[in-house]
């Protein structure tokens, strides 16, 4: 049962990638042909794209994911034969199927972070084509597929770059684990979400697509055949999150160090808790919706096709019923990573922690019962509307819970300027503004007008990016000298942040001017009236997407020769501080036991936990 | 302030977590203790610089001249609301941007010894309280007003003078006047008259598309297999020319032609409106 | 407050915990498509349904259930004889239950195909329980192998339990998709 050549995984460095990829065409296009031959042999055509790849597509993503690992790694065990556990060294860990959580953690930044900046390439391709009212560079179709591409690869980014890639690096240490509770389907997730990029690049070779990353049908049921790999890449992902969550609800409930209390976790990892109580369940809404548009494209069927009594609102409630909560899934553990770093460049606790917890949770449950605000304009009854606006309006106590956090933290603290606490305070500011503008959303009577305008447009991506995107470079300056044991450039790191919160809001704000005054969404020519400030928020675009150069110039630079940093440069409290940078392959040298609250600064007697088995209850360290 | 910051601490660092009580007055510093989250001085400074911005952005909110024409009542009573809701929304951006800004001044880092806060404080039940209770309050008033009377609003009067059937396809919209008999197929140009109340029966023969009249903040989607409605009251005589928010415009993406699916509109006396119903074609019954 | 001690891990109990997770959040992918069934056809059956052949495929699925927990208890109490044959007879049951669908959609592509209305809720739950039933019937062959090669034990078998409460869960669907194709 020797499926692959050991030697050549072992020691090529980037062997796995290859045996996969290898793997997985071969098994792609051997179903790709027995289904072609089966259609020849029931006497339909045998080249239809939909069948096809929509067959052929599970059994390349089974041989690509047996290829890089999970065969050698790990499948191997349920037939009672040996498995491979070697582990690589160095950076070809992050090439291999590594179970370690720091270099998935890696991984899924790195991924989701070149994902972030190509999908900002396209931003400023739309933003070109935005400086005039009519056409200038794309032809409408092109549009519709940049525009769509852009869409729905942030949303990725959104979904999975704060707690892929921060969730699986920290959380993990911040509760004083080794690993995460299953490493191998941690691995597994990850891998399975490199799929989803590969995904998206082909749609290029198969007529893009151009129904917008909400893909409404029935638009979504007859445009090209682009439009099946973004189902696919959708469900791929939907997939890699629900592994993902349930890998984090079990970790956190199972693999606490002694000590750490519910009671005593770290606001991320609160965060990312409760953002996979959301993701493991109402992830399978989006698989589900997905399907049944593929379904209806490729298997005849009538879902949401009108003609045959189906009916697109169908589709519109069950997309939403996943992608509301996943709008929280995208902005929350950024604003939590916001709420960490505000607490430990303050010097101060994290004010009202518990209430905090509260209005996460709040938000959690509440966002399940919110979807259909997506849809004043529908067609809904008065009744639904009259619940929905309700609903939606009351989410914001729970949210407000998070900007007293964050004002009683920062109010007479010691604050600390650096590029980490800049991000995570404009974090508040850029949220505030995203929250606010929401009200407008929720309230039908403004809403009517403002649904699917640029007014919509510039609020998500306040809170988005904003709130999301904005916690991630909180959490990258912060966490950088923990990942890659080296020191940023300080000034750079600066330069990027004023670079970038200024051209953000000269871009943004201008937005909601122009939704308000007419400009409807996801178009390529709009009024001329409004082409003085859409030039303004292109130029604004275009300085944003040259902020990210500093950014990568200050990474790249740091991350091979900037000085060495020290185990704790932030004198931070909490449990990742506490080992070394980078730390060792299993976190601490010795078992932690948590004594006090994470964010319990001006106490100076207490350490927020002791490392080795002491016996003293009270474990001053 | 400092030196009083400072006596303190040493107090308040060994009993890291206790309650600490309001002061608002502010009267005596020998209640030093006690006073760390609601500093008079700061909370004071606070309150006066909240303030300051709050009637300066309220009374700017008012006067905002941002919104593109009305071409009616209910559409001035939409501004109202956005309105409304802007001069909420200004106090609560005022008070966090004030804490915000004015913590990053008055309470930064001056050097590195500079690493403990003076007081530290981990929780103020009364703050918290107040928090909640003027945040729900808030949202309950915004709930009620303009949400539910809005609603109310946009659903009360349900009778029409006039109804005008929509049907959008890729990428064009047609108009019927069952009334009338007459139909606008692929419409460049829509009639109607001024001040007539007219009920919009809109649907969809493909995908899904929305009838968005910007002058008239009015917005219905077209979903194929359902008919929804809207009802409007036309206002004065005006037309595209004047100003390009007189237009139907597709507002759900729907394909290629999205951008260019709109339709330029004029309201006209109803005389003038009679005249261009009569150049309409004829709808014959049982074609389609 | 509960909390875990930094080095022994019950690794049944972090398994167990994550298989009850994964089983809650596959109810809610077939709850999107039973949704899907009263929304669109409310509570309407074609009179070509053949309730009789649902009826007898539930009975199969049901005894197959049954075996399935007494395998497991088999192994637990160290018996692999009982163990292979129990394990042996859920499959076999599973694969006449499968056949039982294939003849019901025979049935049903002659009556209602889709686009009809019935038959897109039918074939789509239906289809999406079969995938399931087949995914539990490939884990089963290999506890059955493992079982077969010598691995498992009275103390050590998680992987039958594991799989068997699977086995339940798509049981338990059935019993939810089964009443809401044909019953209501």
């Amino acid at each position: 049962m020797q499926l692959a050549p050991t030697a050549f995984l072992r020691d090529w460095a980037f062997g796995p990638l290859a045996f996969g990829m290898l793997v997985g065409l071969v098994m792609f296009f051997a179903a790709a042909g027995l289904i072609m031959g089966v259609r020849a042999w029931a006497g339909t055509e045998p080249v239809a794209f939909g069948p096809v790849v929509l067959g052929a597509y599970w059994f390349g993503l089974a041989g690509w994911l047996l290829g890089i690992g999970v065969w050698s790694k790990w499948a191997k065990e349920w037939l009672g034969l040996p498995v491979d556990r070697t582990m690589k060294t160095g950076w070809q860990r992050y090439f291999d199927f590594t179970t370690d959580h720091k270099v998935i953690g890696v991984q899924y930044l790195v991924t989701f972070l070149s994902m972030f900046l190509l999908a900002g390439v396209l931003a400023m391709l739309m933003r070109i084509e935005h400086m005039s009212g009519d056409q200038v560079l794309f032809s409408p179709a092109q549009y519709n597929y940049v525009m769509s591409l852009h869409g729905i690869t942030m949303v990725f980014v959104a979904v999975a770059a704060v707690i892929g890639g921060f969730g699986n690096y920290a959380v993990p240490i911040l509760i004083g684990a080794k690993d995460m509770a299953y490493p191998r389907l941690n691995a597994l997730s990850f891998w399975l979400a490199a799929a989803v990029p590969v995904l998206l690049a082909a749609t290029f070779f198969a007529g893009g697509f151009d129904a917008g990353w909400t893909a409404y049908a029935p638009l979504s049921t007859e445009n090209s055949d682009g439009q099946v790999l973004f189902n696919l890449a959708f469900i791929t992902l939907g997939l890699s999150s629900i592994a993902g969550s349930i890998n984090f609800i079990v970790t956190v409930i199972k693999l606490r160090a002694h000590g750490m209390g519910f009671d005593r976790l770290p606001i991320f990892v609160w965060a990312v808790f409760a953002m996979s109580l959301l993701g493991f369940f109402f992830t399978q809404y989006i698989a589900a919706a997905m399907l049944m548009t593929l379904l209806d494209r490729v298997f005849g069927m009538a879902f949401f096709d009108f003609t045959e009594g189906g009916d697109p609102l169908l589709y519109q409630h069950i997309f939403w019923f996943y992608s509301h909560p996943a709008v929280y899934i995208m902005g929350v553990p950024g604003l939590a990573l916001a709420l960490e770093v505000i607490s430990h460049f303050s010097r101060k606790p994290l004010f009202a922690y518990r209430w905090v917890v509260g209005g996460i949770l709040g938000i959690t449950a509440l966002s399940a019962i919110v979807w259909a605000h997506h849809m004043f304009t529908a067609g809904l009854s008065t009744a639904e509307l009259f619940f929905f606006i309700t609903t939606t309006e009351v989410i914001s106590i729970p949210t407000g819970l998070i900007f007293l956090g964050a004002l009683g933290t920062i109010w007479r603290g010691r604050l600390w300027l650096r590029t980490p606490m800049l991000f995570a305070l404009a974090v508040v500011f850029n949220f505030l503004i995203g929250g606010l503008t929401g009200i407008f959303l929720a309230d039908v009577f403004t809403d009517i007008h403002l649904q699917d305008t640029f007014f919509v447009v510039a609020h998500f991506h306040y809170t988005i990016v904003g709130a999301g995107i904005f916690g991630l470079f909180a959490g990258i300056y912060y966490w950088f000298p923990k990942i890659t044991g080296r020191t940023y450039s300080e000034h750079l790191a600066q330069l990027h942040f004023w670079w970038t919160f200024l051209s953000f809001n000269l871009t943004f704000l201008p937005m909601f001017w122009l939704g308000l005054n007419g400009m409807n969404r996801r178009i390529a020519v709009y009024p001329e009236e409004l082409e003085f400030l859409n030039l303004l928020v292109s130029l604004g675009g275009f300085s944003l997407g040259a902020s990210f150069l500093v950014f990568l110039y200050n990474i790249l630079k740091s991350w091979i020769r900037g000085p060495v940093a020290e185990a704790d440069p932030w004198r931070a409290r909490t449990l990742e501080w506490q080992t070394s940078s980078p730390p060792p392959v299993e976190n601490f040298t010795e078992a932690p036991r948590v004594v006090s609250g994470p964010y319990d600064y001006g106490s100076p007697s207490t350490a927020h936990a002791v490392f080795g088995a002491s016996t003293n209850p009270d474990g001053a360290g | 302030m400092a030196e009083i910051c400072h006596k303190t601490s040493s107090i308040l660092t060994t009993s890291s977590g206790t309650t600490t009580v309001i002061d608002l007055t502010g009267s005596e510093p020998q209640a030093h203790e006690r006073k760390t989250l609601l500093n008079g001085r700061n909370v004071v400074t606070v309150f006066v610089i909240w303030l300051g911005l709050t009637v300066l952005g309220v009374f700017g909110a008012y006067h905002a001249d941002i919104y593109p024409i009305a071409g009616n009542h209910l559409a001035s009573q939409v501004d109202d609301a956005f309105r409304l809701l802007m001069m909420l929304a200004v106090p609560v951006f005022t008070f966090v941007v004030t804490i915000l800004v004015y913590s990053m001044v008055r309470f930064r880092r001056k050097t590195d010894a500079d690493d403990t806060p003076p007081h530290t404080f981990h929780s103020h039940g009364g703050v918290i309280w107040g928090w909640l209770v003027v945040t729900s309050g808030l949202t309950i008033a915004v709930l009620i007003h303009p949400g539910f009377t809005g609603l109310r609003e946009l659903t009360a009067d349900r009778h029409q003078d006039m109804v005008v059937e929509a049907l959008a396809a890729q990428w064009s919209w047609n108009f019927t006047f069952p009334e009338h008999g007459v139909k606008l197929d692929k419409a460049n140009d829509l009639m109607l008259p001024q001040g007539t109340r007219i009920r919009f029966d809109v649907t969809s023969r493909d995908v899904v598309h929305s009838l968005w009249l910007p002058m008239y903040r009015m917005k219905i989607d077209a979903v194929p297999g359902r008919t929804n409605h809207i009802y409007l009251t036309t206002g004065e005589p005006i037309s595209f020319s004047e100003d390009p928010n007189v237009r139907v415009q597709c507002a759900e993406l729907c394909g290629t032609g999205h951008p260019r699916m709109q339709v330029r509109v004029s309201i006209v006396d109803q005389q003038e409106f009679d005249i261009w119903l009569g150049g309409l074609e004829p709808v014959i019954v049982g074609n389609e | 407050m509960s909390t875990s001690t930094y080095t022994a891990h019950d690794s049944h109990a972090i398994n167990s915990m994550g298989l009850w997770l994964f089983i809650v959040s596959e109810t809610a992918l077939f709850s999107a498509f039973i949704f899907a069934r009263y929304y669109l056809t409310g509570t309407d059956q074609p009179s070509e349904l053949n309730i009789g052949l649902g009826y007898a495929i539930t009975a199969v699925l049901l005894s197959s259930s049954l075996l399935a927990y007494g395998a497991e208890r088999r192994i637990a109490k160290g018996d692999r004889r009982g163990f292979l044959w129990l394990t042996l007879g859920t499959i076999v049951l599973g694969a006449l239950f499968l056949v039982g669908v294939g003849l019901e959609w025979r049935e049903a592509a002659h009556a209602f195909a889709p686009p009809d209305l019935f038959g897109v809720v039918f074939f789509s739950l239906t289809g999406l329980h079969a995938t399931h039933m087949v995914t539990g019937l490939i884990a089963l062959c290999f506890v059955w192998l493992v079982g077969w090669r010598g691995g498992f034990g009275a103390t050590d078998h998680w992987g039958v339990t594991g799989v068997v409460r699977y086995w339940h869960f798509v049981d338990a669907v059935w019993l939810t998709v089964f009443p809401t194709l044909y019953l209501v």
